[in-house]
């Protein structure tokens, strides 16, 4: 077993990748996903293995800078880190490594380099920097075979391997094939985007050595310091008395409230845990002299319940403001019609209509007192968060 | 008024103002001016129309970049600022980062370069709540000369759609003659329009074409330093 050293994930894959095996982070465009390849080397190291990596798209000395950004010393590997230039012949450069793919663009002349290392090495890690640049200089499907046979062979000498994969528009076919059959396991690399990407998360896609559940972590990349999970914070806003309070309180594993004579003069917060996916949530009074607080919230969260009264309209102008104060930071929401036990409760249907919302706002019904809605909320919003992965 | 604009009176007038979303491509011959003819969008857009602008350059350093514009005395508002730099760390420069600069690795790395980009639009768009941005890519020509062209498509594919989501604007330069017609055209479907430059009898000429419902005539300009000075309409 190997350990790939990023927090949770080694727990989520049940304590790493076993010998043999192949995994592919497979990243949307855009998000930090070549870190989990370099961080994996990394780990491989710290725990006394050997580890080959694969340099596609630049040259190996600005790779290693970048293990010093991190702070990851490699000096003290030699013997046990080799790396693969196959970026140096591309440009007619010379190269002062160890293993040179002599015409990048062939597949045939990296197919040679790959099953050399795969015979002459003891059991390593071999982590491949680029495979999407691979696919680019040398086709689709000849790459695509190219792997299914490395990854056959590391198999049989005991090799764990691994990829960074970026998903560019390819056709669907080779999308479906790498998220698919190719590997053993599938890490997806996703961005929270609403209009421009503001977040990043992982989550195990497929595994076949370990259980998968849905499970998703945000993370950032520090430097030094390499990839961290962080909790997110969500918003819960609506007018006084629609019951933000109760929807914390409902949907929080644990949860306190800020308040005098039962209605909340500074803030709730709670923290929930549900299906893998665990975030803060922040209530935010409803009185206008408290927007301020909704404004200096809103600008480090990920998402926004909006809880409205169903059975009072007239509140909706106010809802509607308060949406328009978190919406100017451009994030994701979810309008909550609470309150549908009580007679008069308007439908779905009738709060988009008098709110002018768009048909892709959703809307769920929720009885936030009786704990009604308040997860289909959450999931809905998570869906909306990160895409639905 | 627009929001985006391209800051040569003539030409703005002609097309009244570019659509928020709109990706176009800048294409010209070696030699024509259409580096400083970028630069100066881009002084335009940032201290005229407050847009912030991020530019990845393939050509020349950021450093060289904002040199430029000292040396023209241009005054840019370095908050609004932000280059991709991909030439800097393979020419083994000191490299270093800051709020303005990120470093790419080299310009086949698309990826690196697409993650450098996400990270300045979250930058402005979130964090300093600048929701007016261009992307200035300068160039095409240097990562075809890296990449093939399905693989240039692909990742022009993936960024022109994020400036429609963001309701951004896009620039991208191409050298003329350089590449095959087909490749450029290819491209073109990417593009909601161009601003073309051509040199005729040692006389440069620009028009923009696709922006408005027909394209503008071709205008006779040249480059004073930091001007661009149309001479005549033809």
């Amino acid at each position: 077993m190997i350990e790939t050293g990023i927090p949770k994930l080694d727990k989520f894959l049940g304590g790493g990748i076993p010998r043999g095996k192949s995994l592919v982070y497979y990243s949307q465009p855009g998000v930090e996903g070549e870190i989990f390849g370099l961080q994996t080397v990394y780990g491989t190291l710290k725990t006394g293995g050997t580890c080959v990596f694969v340099v596609s798209s630049t040259i190996p000395d600005i790779v290693k800078g970048q293990f010093d950004e991190f702070g990851w010393d490699i000096s003290s590997f030699k013997d046990k880190l080799f790396f693969v230039d196959s970026y140096n012949p591309l440009i007619g450069a010379p190269s002062n490594e160890k293993y040179v793919v002599s015409n990048p663009d062939r597949i045939e002349d990296f197919h040679k380099t790959i099953m050399d290392i795969i015979k002459e090495l003891p059991p390593s890690t071999i982590v491949f920097g680029s495979l999407s640049t691979i696919m680019d200089l040398c086709g689709e499907k000849e790459t695509i075979e190219a792997v299914r046979t490395w990854n056959k062979m590391a198999m049989l000498y005991n090799h764990t391997i691994v990829y960074n994969f970026t998903a560019w528009p390819y056709s669907d076919e080779t999308l479906n094939l790498i998220k698919g059959d190719l590997f053993n396991s599938v890490i997806s690399i996703g961005g929270i985007a609403e209009r421009v990407i503001f977040g990043q998360y992982f989550g195990i896609m497929k595994s076949d050595w370990a259980e998968v559940s849905r499970k998703s972590m945000l993370f950032r990349v520090l430097r030094p310091g390499g990839i961290k999970i962080f909790i997110p914070k969500i918003l819960v806003t609506g007018p006084f008395d629609a019951g933000k309070s109760t929807f914390v309180h409902a949907l929080s594993t644990r949860a306190i409230s800020v308040d005098r004579l039962g209605t909340t003069v500074a803030m709730d917060h709670g923290h929930v845990e549900y299906k893998g996916f665990s975030a803060d949530i922040f209530g935010t009074p409803g009185q206008e002299r408290f927007d301020p607080i909704i404004k200096l919230l809103s600008g480090e969260s990920m998402g926004v319940f909006l809880i409205v009264d169903s059975t009072n309209p007239s509140d909706f102008i106010r809802a509607k403001h308060m949406l328009d104060i978190t919406k100017s930071y451009g994030l994701p929401y979810v309008v909550v019609a609470n309150k549908q036990d009580l007679p008069g409760a308007l439908t779905p249907e009738e709060i988009r209509e008098q709110f002018h919302l768009p048909e892709d706002i959703p809307i769920v019904r929720a009885v936030a007192k009786d704990k009604i809605g308040v997860y289909e909320a959450f999931e809905v919003l998570l869906d909306r968060v990160t895409g639905g992965i | 008024m627009s929001d985006y604009s391209i800051g040569i009176k003539e030409l703005d007038d002609a097309i009244g103002g570019i659509k928020k979303g709109s990706n176009i491509m800048l294409i010209g011959p070696p030699m024509s001016g259409k580096e400083s003819i970028l630069k100066l969008i881009a002084y335009h857009g940032a201290v005229k129309n407050e847009n912030a602008i991020i530019t990845v350059t393939t050509r020349e350093s950021a450093t060289n970049i904002l040199e430029w514009y000292k040396e023209n005395k241009l005054n840019l508002p370095l908050s609004k600022i932000a280059i991709v730099d991909c030439v800097t760390k393979t020419l083994g420069g000191a490299a270093l980062e800051n709020e303005n600069i990120k470093i790419a690795s080299s310009p086949v790395d698309l990826t690196g370069i697409g993650v450098k980009i996400s990270q300045f639009f979250e930058d402005f768009f979130m964090k300093k709540n600048m929701r007016k941005i261009q992307l200035h890519i300068n160039s095409l020509s240097t990562i075809l000369m890296y990449s093939n062209i399905q693989t240039v498509f692909r990742f022009l594919h993936v960024f022109t759609g994020r400036i429609k989501a963001a309701g951004a604007l896009g620039i991208y330069v191409i050298e003329s003659g350089m590449h095959d017609e087909q490749a450029i055209a290819t491209l073109k479907q990417l593009f909601d329009g161009m601003i073309e430059i051509r040199i005729e009898n040692d006389k440069n000429y620009l028009r923009v074409t696709g922006l408005s419902s027909k394209p503008t005539p071709w205008f006779e300009y040249e480059i004073d330093g930091h001007n661009i000075k149309i001479i005549r309409g033809n």
